[in-house]
């Protein structure tokens, strides 16, 4: 990887002269801010001690959580469930499934682990009400499906899933609904169902690994980078040199960077789900923060989304707080765009947006949220963000040059150590 | 029947302070007024016969007939000879040779497109006739005849209420929907101008053995009825009311939809009124009939008549009221002729008019600039808002039963608001929202009414609306509240029927899925049967033995469909019982039926039980 220096650009120092970009005088020599850097990851390395658990916290019995299982362990799952089906059947009694419940009022944010976990309420699904009977024939006809891919073991995209039974499906959200269901009631990962999402995620910069036994070097992927494989547990053997992890909100400002490869001139792991994240990407970084660790500084855009994107991968979400566990990666650090950014970087008015009704709303119910509350330096800023009403996207910076991101923003940024 | 002057709602029947300004038609707005002349004719005269007959607390039948006249017969009409076009390339709807070839041309293709699909065996819809080319000259004209069973009016008083616009003999303000003596009045002028030809009057009162017929027109610059003939003709049917015809230039064929469907509103808000409309014209299947039918005879009050509210009032009532009043000084005057003001407050209100002013002067010695003031200061002063007592909505009984007569839908809501005022005239908004029917289009139908008057939303579609759209916001707002009133009423109504279909269909839906869901546990359980069979995976002895059925056909597909189908069957039972328990048994709705009283006939016995009286017709 040491041999990419060639492909450098010429140090910002020699041509500070006709350089007029602002705020591009105040960058020292990228020593400097390397330095800063490795201190930084080193601190990370030292700091990440154990993790902690549910039963660290003795909250197992009030909190449902689901683990990694093995394709044979899920199937005697099924097969029991599908034996005390049959029996309550021929007795007569018809049948139901125990669903744990995932509506919000059954979830449940653990400042210690600093993410979201379900609690223990769960609802029952019988066969014979109006109400409930097709979303339990759905759940029967899932369970079949996974048994048979358990069997086989081979992986299938939800889309598959979907299309073995279009008739009774109807549309894809009641088998993907129904799936996290199924994950709930058998205790294990949607992973270990063997269904995955269809690939959204991509990486690139000083990252190899192993998929499905073929090394990865990321350096060398192009500027699209690889794409993040849907199944984790075809991935293995990290390597890297990098400093940190950098997470992009969206694919364009991905772009820049690949395409600039920053993660040359600072040693790193580009990252992007192209807005919000999915299963995939979220179990990637939390692999990558876990076996490599290293500082996850994230980049997204200066509005309420934004926001939610970094919550989203810090505790997890609502709807899949089932395996927060495994999804999410803690100790996220916002680098930017932030709501101080826009006057600090004095960005233009006319790349600076109103915010609308809904984003003012939606920023006021993220500062009742916890995960926000338990940050004051982001309690700060989204206060700021919500009084000054604007929002900007990380393309704003582009109004001062379109590698102004690249060469003097983010660099900047790292060399003032400028993350909350 | 009295000239009043009569509140109304609607955009088209505000009337501000101007009386009819012939002039003000020669605005570009006559053009408009002109193609709408014939659906404001027809309203007018409709809710004047309607007025007529509740005055005298008769349930209304009223009869109204458009009649298309050709342009030679019209011609005739006015005594004007039918002219052959000489020069033909003189006229607008002349068509040129080139245009002729492309209309044979264009024809010719249509027909070559018939044949082709006739050759195919394709069924087409009947081209429709190329419409001949109407041109500009080609004015249609109409003869709308209204006839009432009303009031009716005394023989001598005909020509004036017709001939002078704003004379007035008696005045007082009462809740009715037309403004009789401008509305048919209005109509008198749209046929002097555009056809000239004379309106024609024929009126019975209640005991005479006479019919008044009268036929005049007017003399719009001298402001005087011109009376061809005025005469008294046998009434050999005792018939009472009022019959008016005027021939007008109109279009039917734009305001068709429109008259029908006021006429239709009509008939949803007075359903204890018969309607007959009727359009005629030459070609036959143009020709319309429609019989809108009783179906109550329960009328709303009489509306109590009341005096006016000052804010109300502009200037040239006030001058009408002092000219027509019987009070001698200004301080009886305000006191008697308004409501809303006593005696210490139309003391005050003298106080406040200046120094010109004294409670004993003369009410007729008014200046005009003395006149200007008091209009004013009743402008600025405050007054309390007139009660809505004088007021005759038409209730929500009657609505209801409107709804139901003239749409036959699944659900209707209605509801009535509370009177408002508005610049001192008060209202009351009553709307109905439907659901599904007959003949009507898919979704809600709306029905919304001011003061018993369709508000169809016409705005500037009138001569008269200068202050209305103000008063449209007003109504506007209230109507909303009404509307949603109904809507908050549909939906419990909807989530009752969703609950008893759902009732209705509940075992269908839970059987559907029985195939679905044993299916996919019976599979389930036969890879275990394979799995058990070739020793890959152990199982416990309780479930070995049921795999052991499995494996054995002793428990099968069809044994779990069975098992599952009994099991809902029993559900269904269940659930079904306590539906009734908790619904009671009579969920489905009961129509009422409405009998109409056999006239005359009184031969009939009559059984009396403890709750009802069957009455027997002989």
């Amino acid at each position: 990887m040491a041999d990419k220096r060639k492909r450098r650009r010429p140090d910002p120092d020699s041509d500070s002269d006709s350089d007029t970009r602002p705020f591009k005088h105040l960058l020292k020599p990228d020593t400097t801010i390397l330095s800063s850097l490795t201190t930084l990851a080193a601190s990370t390395a030292a700091s990440s001690s154990k993790t902690l658990t549910l039963s660290d916290l003795r909250l197992s019995a009030a909190c449902r959580e689901v683990s990694d299982l093995p394709p044979s362990a899920v199937q005697s799952a099924i097969e029991s469930l599908a034996v005390s089906l049959a029996r309550s059947i021929l007795s007569g009694q018809g049948f139901s499934f125990t669903v744990p419940s995932r509506s919000s009022a059954n979830q449940l944010y653990v400042p210690e682990l600093d993410r979201i976990v379900l609690k223990d309420k769960t609802s029952i699904r019988p066969y014979s009400s109006v109400s409930t009977v097709r979303k339990t024939t759905i759940t029967t006809r899932i369970l079949h499906l996974i048994h048979q891919l358990c069997l086989k073991n081979i992986h299938v995209t939800k889309r598959d899933l979907f299309y073995t039974d279009v008739k009774l499906f109807q549309d894809q959200t009641q088998s993907d609904a129904v799936l996290d269901d199924v994950s709930c009631i058998l205790g294990c990962t949607r992973s270990s169902l063997n269904v995955v999402a269809a690939e959204k995620g991509v990486v690139v910069g000083r990252l190899i690994f192993s998929d499905n036994g073929d090394m990865i070097d990321c350096t060398k992927m192009g500027m699209g980078g690889k794409a993040i494989p849907p199944n984790i547990d075809r991935v293995g053997d990290m390597k890297s040199d990098a400093l940190f992890i950098l997470l992009v909100e969206k694919d364009a400002a991905y772009m820049r960077l690949a395409e600039d490869r920053f993660y040359n001139r600072f040693p790193c792991i580009i990252v992007t789900a192209k807005g919000q994240p999915d299963v995939a990407t979220r179990l990637f970084l939390r692999k990558m923060k876990m076996e490599l660790k290293l500082p996850v500084l994230a980049l997204v855009d200066s509005d309420p989304y934004g926001l939610k994107i970094l919550s989203v991968y810090g505790c997890g979400s609502k709807n899949m707080s089932y395996d927060s566990a495994n999804l999410t990666t803690p100790d996220i650090k916002w680098l930017g765009i932030r709501p101080s950014d826009l006057d600090k970087y004095k960005i233009p008015e006319q790349c600076r947006l109103p915010m609308t009704e809904q984003d003012i709303k939606t920023g006021k119910d993220l500062l009742e949220e916890d995960f926000v509350k338990k940050n004051p330096g982001w309690v700060e800023e989204l206060n700021l963000m919500v009084k000054s009403k604007q929002k900007a996207e990380i393309q704003a910076l582009s109004s001062f040059g379109f590698q102004y991101l690249s060469e003097v923003y983010l660099p900047l940024k790292l060399q003032q150590r400028d993350w909350l | 029947m009295s000239r009043r002057y009569f509140p109304s709602l609607d955009s088209s029947k505000y009337v501000t302070s101007v009386p009819y300004d012939v002039d003000s038609t020669r605005t570009p707005k006559v053009h408009e007024c002109k193609r709408k002349s014939l659906y404001t004719t027809v309203r007018e005269l409709v809710e004047n016969a309607l007025d007529s007959a509740e005055s005298i607390s008769e349930l209304p039948v009223v009869e109204i007939t458009i009649e298309e006249i050709g342009k030679s017969k019209f011609n005739s009409m006015i005594g004007l000879i039918d002219r052959e076009r000489i020069d033909e390339a003189l006229y607008d709807d002349f068509e040129t040779v080139k245009a002729r070839e492309k209309r044979l041309a264009k024809e010719a293709r249509v027909q070559e497109i018939q044949a082709k699909n006739a050759a195919l065996g394709k069924k087409v819809k009947e081209q429709v006739a190329i419409k001949a080319i109407k041109g500009r000259g080609e004015a249609s004209f109409y003869r709308v005849t209204c006839k009432d069973n009303g009031k009716g009016m005394p023989h001598d008083d005909i020509p004036n209420m017709f001939g002078r616009v704003l004379s007035g003999t008696k005045y007082g303000l009462k809740q009715t929907r037309g403004k009789f003596g401008l509305g048919a009045k209005m109509a008198l002028i749209w046929s002097k101008m555009s056809t000239g030809l004379p309106i024609e009057i024929s009126s019975s009162m209640k005991g005479q053995n006479y019919v008044s017929f009268c036929r005049l027109d007017i003399d719009i610059h001298r402001n005087i009825p011109h009376i061809h003939l005025h005469e008294k003709r046998d009434n050999k049917e005792r018939w009472n009311g009022a019959e008016i015809q005027v021939v007008i230039e109109g279009n039917w064929t734009t305001y068709r939809s429109k008259i029908l469907h006021y006429m239709r509103q009509m008939a949803v808000i007075t359903p204890y009124a018969q309607f007959l409309f009727s359009f005629v014209s030459d070609t036959s299947d143009k020709n319309v009939s429609i019989k809108f039918a009783r179906r109550t005879d329960i009328m709303p009050p009489v509306p109590l008549e009341t005096k006016y509210h000052p804010s109300a009032v502009d200037l040239l009532l006030i001058k009408r009221l002092i000219a027509e009043t019987s009070k001698q000084n200004l301080l009886q005057f305000l006191q008697h002729e308004f409501v809303n003001i006593g005696k210490a407050y139309a003391e005050r209100l003298i106080g406040e008019m200046g120094p010109d002013f004294s409670p004993k002067m003369l009410v007729k010695s008014l200046t005009s600039q003395q006149l200007v003031r008091i209009h004013q200061l009743f402008r600025q002063a405050k007054f309390d808002d007139p009660s809505g007592d004088c007021l005759s909505p038409a209730g929500e009984y009657n609505l209801r039963l409107g709804i139901i007569k003239e749409l036959h839908p699944d659900m209707v809501a209605t509801y009535s608001g509370s009177a408002q005022v508005f610049e001192g005239h008060p209202f009351i908004v009553e709307a109905g929202v439907s659901v599904g029917g007959k003949d009507v289009k898919q979704g809600l139908n709306i029905f919304r009414f001011a003061n018993r008057i369709p508000l169809l939303f016409e705005q500037g579609a009138d001569v008269v609306t200068r202050t209305a759209l103000k008063r449209i916001k007003l109504t506007a707002l209230r109507l909303q509240t009404s509307i949603q009133q109904c809507c908050i009423q549909l939906k419990s109504k909807i989530v009752k029927k969703i609950q008893a279909r759902e009732q209705q269909e509940r075992k269908r839906n839970l059987s559907k899925y029985i195939p679905d869901a044993t299916n996919a546990i019976y599979e389930v359980l036969k890879e275990m049967t394979h799995l058990h069979a070739s020793k890959k995976r152990r199982y416990e002895d309780k479930d070995a033995e049921l795999l052991s059925k499995v494996s054995a056909r002793l428990i099968t597909k069809d044994t779990l469909r069975e098992k599952l189908a009994q099991h809902v069957e029993q559900v269904d039972y269940e659930m079904a019982l306590e539906y009734a328990t908790q619904s009671g048994v009579k969920e489905e709705p009961r129509e009422n039926i409405y009998l109409q009283l056999l006239e005359a006939e009184k031969d009939f016995i009559d059984f009396h039980g403890p709750v009802f009286v069957f009455r027997l017709f002989r």
